[in-house]
């Protein structure tokens, strides 16, 4: 029990200590914990609902509608006769009236197609509710794309025509595509309310159901019938539509793929990137963590009790991370999981299964497990001499360039001799840099490929386009802040481990401005690798993740200005810290060796 | 507060050790007998360095106290009655007294009762603050150190002298340490008068 | 106050205090000291007496709560942190107790250093450095990293350092506190030639021996000089005359 609480101590004293990089590390962790969470959420949305939707609804394979000119009134269901007794029809349903109103819900004024249905459910193409009940006299069921649309819900009052209707009900259904995929919106009344919505300049549509006894075929029985001029009243001028299954699927899923390609992509990269980042940021502790092993042995800590010391403390930074990562996660999900509306399977509930939470928790656990093996490993393995004396990796020695910075001027000096007394940590640093810049990147990508896309897309309209391109737009920003808070922690941490030689140089003659400009530009040198290696690399991962660059690579001068953009970004972040360092009393530095 | 501390002048053979001499001599006749010259000529290198305030009629005084104490004997040589034509031999009491010598272990008075009886007599009897004393005295070793130093350098690194040097160095250092002691002692006894 | 003209360092009421209130520390208390050029002052005292820290405030890299501090006949103690940085690369030479020379750097490389700090081009901070190098007779070590260098050698690679920009000032802070006795022997003699050519040294030990090659010993307690004493001047004396003085 004592040894429990003497762990529990060691740690949070340790944690408390370092309050500035333990905070960052754990708001590093927090941002990849929800990160990793609305990916995995996203990551769900890739089944196909179509077929669910189709099977539960009993949708049908062909649907044909008659829709009557102006002032044409007379019994139009004639049109439908030759249809339903073709080869290969093996029921039908309707038909119905289609009244085409003008809906008014909430300020907004709307063209709506009314649906007159049975009360009693239909063999063919029964919408399924998601709310609510099925139609009732006075009571309208909207179908789910159009009332998220609206912002409608059960309870809700609309007009029709300026008549009021009650929203009894949301459902869906795969006769024709989801709102606002195909316009207008649709919504189901009774017959009777569907009929008295007919006026003269508009008259009753009629909608038609078929299954066919082979539903693979409806595009051959929609090819075969299109000559079969159905509606045969050329007198009247009437207008005649028919849509396979098919059709509609292909429809739907174009727009749902598009936006769900969108989605797996950033899914993906969040992932990734998040991974990645989070193992350089570890990496870079390990130095530090395998002196502390050190120094905990030589007050006599047995190996096996200071690699527990030091799992506790990641273990506490990891699971406090997940937690808060797994809660800000199933907040902000839901907001981008509403796709899919229209059709079954994509709840507007947060997609966030006891699964997935434990998946986020394994990788945060796996990580911070990871981060104390390896120096309670080596701890373990070296004596504890060795362990305090040196840190993980003592200053390598490179001739070459010590050579090359005596002919810089005195910042380049101190900025070459940083870099390469530590290559590893360099090279560490450029890594998480080139991630950033990845996201950045990637990011770009995502957006200029968004509004490319909102300018080509034929099915386009405002909610569709503006949804995704929230989407976009939000997981763009997360990508920035988590490459920003990389960018910072990286920074920070190396001038946290110059603070030696730069007092040194202080000591020696150098002044704070040519200290704070070497460090800057140390940090500028794995920067300008970063920003150049970046570039690709965010390309070729939003290729890799399902994008296709080709179709909208973002415009060679926003890629161009990555790099100085990633320089000036690089030089404010490191430039804040050094400042800071370089005003600390070069004694105290020296005089705690 | 900053004067020049000098160290009392003394006359260099009063201070030379007349005891040490007459034991170096005794412990060279062990060896073998000698003719006085030569035995003058291995004491000088055997001084080394030290051997330079020696005297040479003091060699030969010295042996012939030896003489009158029994621990040596002398046989004149030839015509001459010179004291350095003479040979030296060891008795058996003097072979004893260098076996004694060499076995002696014995080392010189650990702590400067001297000194300290200064101080208490200073403060018992008013005459003088213990901790000005212990500053003057502070004052001369640190001057004396100085000169020890200062010659050790001058000498050859792995040499006698330099050796010799650095034991003066090295105990007046630790007599400097037991002045420090003094001094927070005094102090401490100062105050609570 | 302004010191004498021919005083190349001049301080004057120096203190340096620490924390507040109850726990207020006076590491320095109203010290003034005046080094003629050329002249070697040594600072004893025990451990804590804050001997460092006014070797420290001495050498601009802290800063004094109080006091006037003059170096070069320039004023420290407003100076800004910049300004302190190049009057130390021109005026000082530092050595500490823990070397502090850089770990990937040959002996060589760490000697130029200031002199490339200071702007000085590559070839000549590379000629001085051999020349210095060879002053405290290192040559043969030139190409050697500090870990294959002696603590002995270690110490006057850092001495060779802090000749580097031929500083008006050499300020050691317990250049022999790592030192055993025959690495301590090296520094010595390095001391007592520096000394001979006529560097200003100030020296802060507690090793009397370090001291003794100093003109001036001023004894240090409490942050506080109590006593100084002249050690040179005085009769010469021989070795057996030294020797013969112990009981």
């Amino acid at each position: 029990m004592g040894r429990l609480l003497l762990t529990w101590r060691l740690a949070i004293r340790d944690i408390k200590r370092r309050r500035v990089q333990s905070a960052l590390l754990l708001l590093m962790i927090v941002t990849t914990t929800t990160t990793l969470t609305i990916g995995l959420a996203l990551h769900k949305v890739t089944d196909s609902p179509f077929a669910r939707t189709r099977a539960a609804t009993r949708g049908p394979d062909i649907v044909a509608e008659i829709i009557p000119p102006p002032g044409g009134a007379h019994d139009a269901t004639r049109g439908f006769a030759p249809l339903v007794h073709a080869t290969g029809v093996a029921a039908a349903g309707g038909p119905y009236p289609l009244a085409f109103a003008s809906l008014t819900a909430r300020g907004i004024d709307v063209r709506a197609e009314a649906e007159g249905r049975d009360v009693a459910p239909a063999t063919i193409d029964q919408p399924a509710l998601t709310a609510g009940r099925w139609v009732r006299p006075g009571a309208a069921v909207i179908e789910r794309g159009f009332a998220d649309a609206l912002g409608l819900h059960v309870g809700d009052v609309i007009r029709l025509n300026g008549r009021p209707f009650g929203v009894g009900g949301i459902a869906v259904s795969t006769a024709q595509c989801f709102y606002p995929v195909s316009t207008p919106g649709v919504i189901w009344l009774t017959r009777r309310d569907a009929d008295a919505l007919a006026t003269a300049t508009q008259p009753l549509g009629y909608v038609l159901s078929l299954r066919l006894a082979d539903p693979n075929s409806a595009s051959a029985f929609e090819n075969g019938n299109a000559a079969y001029a159905f509606g045969n009243d050329t007198t009247n001028e009437a207008k005649t539509f028919m849509t396979s299954w098919q059709d509609t699927e292909n429809s739907d899923f174009k727009v749902v793929s598009v936006d769900q390609k969108v989605l797996l992509i950033v899914s993906t990269l969040l992932a990734l990137l998040a991974i990645a980042s989070i193992t350089v940021v570890v990496g870079s502790r390990m130095a530090e963590q395998t002196r502390r092993v050190g120094l905990l042995k030589a007050v006599g800590a047995t190996p096996a009790l200071v690699a527990v010391v030091l799992l506790a403390e990641n273990l506490l930074l990891a699971v406090a991370a997940t937690a808060v990562g797994v809660t800000i996660g199933r907040l902000v999900a839901p907001v981008l999981t509403n796709l899919g509306n229209g059709l079954l399977g994509t709840p507007p509930a947060p997609a966030l299964t006891g699964q997935s939470v434990l998946e986020v928790a394994v990788v945060a656990v796996a990580v911070a497990v990871g981060a104390t093996a390896v120096p309670a490993i080596r701890g373990a393995r070296t004596s504890t001499i060795r362990a305090l004396d040196d840190p993980a990796h003592p200053p390598r020695r490179r001739p070459s360039l010590i050579a090359l910075s005596t002919r810089l001027p005195v910042p380049m000096l101190i900025a070459v001799r940083l870099v390469a007394r530590r290559i590893r940590r360099s090279l560490l640093t450029a890594a998480s840099m080139t991630i950033a810049v990845t996201m950045v990147v990637a990011a770009l990508t995502l957006e200029h490929n968004d509004q490319v896309r909102r300018q080509v897309s034929v099915i386009g309209t405002t909610t569709v386009a503006g949804r995704v391109t929230h989407l976009v737009f939000l997981l763009s920003a997360i990508l920035i802040v988590l490459a920003a808070l990389n960018a910072i922690f990286t920074t920070w941490a190396t001038v946290i481990d110059s603070q030696r030689p730069t007092a040194l140089a202080r000591a020696l003659g150098a002044t704070p401005g040519q200290v704070t400009a070497g460090l800057t530009a140390s940090q500028l040198l794995p920067g300008l690798l970063a920003a150049c290696l970046g570039i690709p690399l965010g390309l070729a991962l939003y290729q890799l993740a399902g994008g296709h660059v080709s179709e909208a690579s973002p415009p060679v001068p926003w890629l161009v200005a990555v790099i100085p953009g990633t320089l000036i970004a690089i030089a404010v972040l490191t430039a804040i810290p050094a400042r800071i360092g370089a005003r600390r009393s070069v004694a105290e530095v020296l005089r705690s060796e | 507060m900053a004067e020049a501390a000098e160290l009392p002048d003394r006359e260099s053979l009063q201070g030379y050790q007349l005891r040490v001499v007459r034991e170096v001599l005794l412990a060279l006749l062990a060896g073998e007998a000698s003719h006085g010259y030569q035995l003058r000529a291995r004491l000088a290198l055997a001084l080394g360095p030290l051997a330079g305030a020696l005297n040479d009629g003091q060699v030969y005084v010295t042996l012939n106290r030896l003489e009158k104490a029994g621990l040596v004997v002398s046989e004149r040589v030839g015509q001459a009655d010179k004291p350095d034509r003479r040979v030296y031999e060891l008795t058996p009491a003097g072979r004893h007294q260098v076996t004694e010598w060499l076995g002696d272990t014995s080392w010189p008075k650990p702590a400067p009762a001297e000194f300290h009886l200064k101080l208490v007599a200073a403060a018992a009897a008013g005459l003088a603050d213990p901790v000005g004393l212990v500053n003057q005295q502070r004052r001369a070793l640190l001057v004396g150190l100085a000169q020890a130093q200062r010659a050790a350098l001058a000498e050859p690194d792995a040499s006698v002298a330099a050796l010799l040097l650095e034991g003066v160095v090295l105990r007046l250092q630790a007599d400097l340490r037991w002045l420090e002691a003094c001094a927070r002692y005094w102090n401490e006894a100062k105050e609570r008068r | 106050m302004t010191g004498t003209t021919g005083s190349v360092l001049s301080a004057s009421g120096l203190r340096k205090e620490y924390g507040e209130g109850v726990a207020l520390v006076r590491a320095v208390d109203d010290v003034s000291l005046e080094v003629a050029q050329g002249e070697s002052v040594a600072i004893v005292g025990p451990s804590g007496c804050g001997k460092s820290t006014l070797l420290y405030l001495l050498g601009g890299l802290e800063r004094p709560t109080a006091g006037t501090l003059e170096l070069a006949h320039r004023r420290l103690e407003q100076m800004p942190e910049a300004g302190l940085a190049r009057l130390r690369r021109r005026a000082l030479g530092f050595v500490f107790q823990a070397f502090h020379l850089v770990d990937e750097l040959t002996a060589l490389e760490n000697v130029e250093l200031p002199a490339l700090l200071a702007g000085a081009s590559p070839r000549t901070a590379r000629e001085r450095a051999t020349d210095l190098l060879e002053q405290v007779g290192l040559e043969d070590r030139a190409e050697h990293l500090p870990s294959a260098l002696s603590g002995g050698q270690r110490q006057r690679v850092a001495i060779a350092r802090a000749l580097a920009n031929g500083p008006a000032v050499v300020l050691a802070d317990e250049p022999t506190g790592n030192l055993d006795s025959a690495a301590t022997t090296e520094v010595l003699r390095l001391f007592e030639q520096l000394h001979a050519d006529g560097q200003t040294l100030v020296v802060v030990t507690h090793d009397e021996r370090i001291a003794s090659t100093a003109d001036r010993l001023i004894t240090m307690r409490d942050g506080r000089f109590v006593d100084e004493t002249k050690l040179t001047g005085g009769t010469q004396r021989t070795v057996a005359e030294i020797a013969g003085l112990d009981g």
